[in-house]
């Protein structure tokens, strides 16, 4: 049987086989909880992970399942759990493998959901993180510790936009045994398939451009199934038994997809943090025009990028694609189709500036989303990463006068045209 | 099996793929077929011909009405439209009791007699008055029993035997009452038409319709329609409506319980002019309602003294009920047919069947008893 492995027809056919019962070519949204077993010896198999099949809807679902194997193909990983948000898949991905005196090295640039999980919640538990530049992989390597067990960073930092060299940090985690978890939610894998570059595990949060309608919340964690858990001691909840299903010993049993079978066996079992399949089932049919999305995405931002390059009440622009911003040549290298939709700038005036800026556009949204159809503005400093002290606002790469844009797909001239509302509004608080 | 255990089981079997304890949302347009020659083997091609969904909901219907099938419409207003379009041509006549919703008044005197069909709107409490009204050319009788809003009941078997002599179809609106209550087959009437947007949904979640047929020959007569015009009901209305539908006993016995009670209260209160309930001794068709139903459902209508006026002061000032189109939903609802539901029906013709100004009607939900009566009690204080 031929294979059809392109990235635009996976999106549309990967982890779907047509319903075998009626045929329907879309897939069903199995919106039930529980599933009837055929017999008690099918029931006690499938609850002991000794095969597939589905019992309740918190571990699996069929709907659920459909999405999780089209997003590991796209990725090109061994498998995936879908989650209820972003921040779940991260959670979740997390403790799957750290336990109580663990360590992270984690990029200091990141969403700041990210960053207070590490600095926050997960110290509570005993698991400590050290926030490196993303920009230094020396600092990286210093910061490893005997007890770090996770390399954590996203590509495209949020929201300095500055970039992971993906080769060199998975070098760093290669040379210390120490698997590396990349969000990738800013660059999707049609930008980029971080797995190809040495990194072990994605996470997205879907509901961005994956999904791509803002209409459902969900998280994804991909296993690159390239990491060998079983080389040291150092993965207890991989390689040794696991008590709650007789003693399994994930490794053994299923080995590539060990850590994704970790998160399905104690994460969704024991946490429960399942994606609704009505969820899922949208989706699905955000990610069949990703590819689409994500070239009129990548065209809006560079006519973007160009029209505030030049504009007079604009004092700077970031955005990776642009030579002066400092990880280009690794935007170059790693996302050759362009360097996501985020694009940051600066508006003359300060903060009231900023702020008036925001309030005066019309079709685009002010809103704590990013990654929509629809274009979005935001101030950071106010929203997103408000809960983050000023020195770490500083380390984050956030300034008073930011506006993070997220380029949607409208007309760019009628973007242009709405920004002009913006500026027009930011210039006369600028005068004063 | 009863009908309790029908309402929650029949038409749905676990998805033979997965165990699936609910039926799957088949949100699919098309199908895809083994092959030419097995065109059809799985049974579906295309969604508005048949969707899994939404033939679950059917088969429920039609097991609970005791049918043979039903055709699920996209709308109660797509229901009588399809029953309209199976049996009437241009020429034919048709016979409607003279109180029905007002949409069903409006669709048979603003768009069906356009196409040359043609309508007696008869007193469907008087047997002899709708056997007067049979023409040559009748082929369809349609009877809302209870009716929306005045609740005039008419006599199923006795306007089935009529049907049957003049050869014309008996078509029963069962949506006050629900097969639960009323069995309109087992009186002699060939099909029972529904909105499941009433007491099938029973949550205010989706906007459907049905129509269950007791013979083979006016079910595909029925389907053929709904594939042709292609007004369909969805699979995400009708995956809500199966989960509603596992309650319908449950909310009928406890809403009817609240109406006839709320009934009793009205009846009662010095400021209050009239009600009508089936269930009450005074319901001037108390004997038939006993007779052709196990329950007396959660609709009533009242007039407070001091008609349109103290109703209307009434409506706008009352807590709990909601103030609402709709009607058989867990939320009670309080409507004024003149002004909302039966506004297009002209006041001569509503003044002639019993629709006065000062009707108040009321859908009775499934909140507390007493709060609905205090709400009631409460708003009656301040007329």
């Amino acid at each position: 049987m031929a294979e059809f492995l392109d990235f635009d027809t996976l999106s549309l056919h990967a982890g779907q086989v047509v319903d075998p019962v009626f045929g329907a070519r879309a897939a069903p949204i199995y919106q039930t909880t529980s599933y009837v077993f055929p017999d008690t010896d099918t029931a006690s198999s499938i609850f002991n992970l000794e095969r597939g099949g589905h019992a309740y809807s918190r571990i699996t679902n069929p709907t659920v399942g459909v999405l999780e194997q089209r997003i590991a193909a796209l990725e090109g990983g061994s498998a995936a759990v879908c989650t209820a948000s972003g921040m779940a898949a991260t959670f979740c991905a997390i403790t799957a493998i750290l336990s109580q005196g663990d360590h992270i090295v984690a990029s200091a640039q990141m969403y700041g959901g990210n960053i207070s999980l590490m600095k926050n919640t997960l110290p509570r538990f005993g698991i400590t993180t050290t926030f490196v530049d993303p920009t230094d992989n020396d600092a990286c390597r210093a910061a490893i510790q005997d007890n770090t067990r996770l390399i954590y960073g996203e590509l495209i930092g949020n929201p300095g936009l500055d970039i992971l060299d993906l080769d060199a940090i998975a070098k760093i985690g290669a040379d210390h045994h120490i698997p590396f978890m990349v969000d990738a939610t800013f660059n999707t894998p049609y930008l980029c398939r971080c797995l190809d570059y040495g990194a072990n595990m994605t996470i997205h949060s879907v509901t961005k451009w994956m999904g791509g309608h803002g209409a459902a919340i969900g998280g994804v964690v991909v296993d690159g199934g390239n990491f060998d858990w079983g080389a040291t001691d150092r993965y207890p909840t991989i390689t040794e038994p696991y008590a709650p299903f007789s003693g399994i010993n994930l490794w053994e049993e299923f080995g590539p997809s060990a850590f994704a079978t970790r998160i399905r066996a104690e994460a969704m079992r024991d946490i429960g943090p399942m994606m609704a399949p009505m969820n899922a089932f949208l989706l699905l049919q955000g990610l069949e025009t990703l590819s689409l999305r994500m070239d009129k995405h990548m065209a809006n931002t560079a006519a973007m990028l160009d029209y505030l390059q030049n504009h007079e009440q604009v004092t700077w622009v970031s955005h990776p694609s642009l030579p002066d911003h400092s990880s280009h040549k690794l935007a170059k290298k790693y996302l050759p189709k362009g360097a996501g939709s985020i694009v940051s700038f600066g508006v003359k005036g300060g903060r009231e500036a900023g702020k008036a800026f925001i309030e005066n556009t019309e079709l685009a949204s002010h809103l704590a989303n990013v990654g929509d159809a629809k274009t979005l503005v935001i101030h950071p400093a106010t929203t997103t990463h408000s809960r983050i002290d000023a020195e770490a606002l500083v380390a984050a790469g956030i300034t008073d006068d930011m506006i993070r844009l997220s380029v949607g797909l409208e007309s760019v001239q009628d973007i242009q045209k709405d920004f002009e509302l913006g500026f027009r509004a930011a210039k006369r608080i600028a005068k004063g | 099996m009863g009908f309790r255990t029908r309402q929650i089981h029949a038409g749905v079997t676990p998805d033979p793929q997965t165990g699936s304890i609910l039926t799957p949302i088949y949100q699919t347009t098309t199908y895809v077929q083994p092959s030419v020659d097995e065109y059809l083997s799985k049974g579906f091609t295309y969604s508005r011909s048949g969707n899994p969904t939404v033939r679950a909901l059917e088969v429920k219907l039609a097991d609970l009405e005791g049918g043979v099938d039903a055709a699920c419409f996209g709308t109660g207003m797509s229901a009588i439209h399809a029953t309209m379009l199976a049996f009437l041509s241009a020429g034919s006549h048709a016979i409607i009791s003279d109180v029905a919703y007002g949409g069903t008044y409006r669709l048979c005197t603003k768009i069906l007699t356009k196409f040359g069909i043609e309508f007696t709107f008869a007193d469907g409490s008087n047997v002899d008055a709708v056997a007067a009204a049979v023409r040559d050319n009748t082929k369809l009788i349609l009877t809302e029993t209870p009716a929306n809003p005045t609740m005039k009941c008419s006599d199923i078997a006795a306007i089935s035997a009529v049907a049957r002599d003049a050869k014309a179809v008996h078509a029963v609106d069962n949506t006050f009452l629900t097969p639960y209550y009323q069995l309109p087959f087992e009186l002699g009437a060939d099909i029972s038409v529904h909105s499941t947007t009433k007491y099938m949904d029973g949550h205010n979640a989706t906007v459907g319709g049905a129509v269950v047929s007791k013979s083979e020959e006016h079910a595909e007569a029925v389907r053929f329609i709904q594939n042709s015009t292609g007004t369909i009901m969805s699979p995400q209305v009708a995956w809500l409506t199966l989960q509603g539908c596992k309650t319908l006993s449950v909310r009928m016995d406890a809403q009817s319980e609240s109406a006839m009670a709320i009934a009793t209260f009205l009846e009662a209160h010095p400021k209050v002019e009239q009600v009508m309930y089936p269930g009450l001794e005074s319901f001037p068709q108390h004997e038939l309602s006993t007779r052709q139903a196990s329950g007396y459902g959660a609709m009533l209508w009242f007039e407070v003294k001091g008609g349109l006026a103290a109703g209307k002061k009434l409506m706008d000032n009352i807590n709990v009920w909601s103030l609402a189109e709709n009607l058989g939903s867990v939320e009670s609802l309080i409507t004024h047919p003149v002004t909302m539901t039966h506004a297009d029906v002209e006041p001569e013709e509503r003044a002639r069947v019993g629709i006065i100004d000062g009707l108040v009607r009321a859908s009775v939900g499934l909140e507390d008893t007493d709060d609905l009566i205090d709400a009631l009690a409460a708003a009656l204080e301040q007329v």
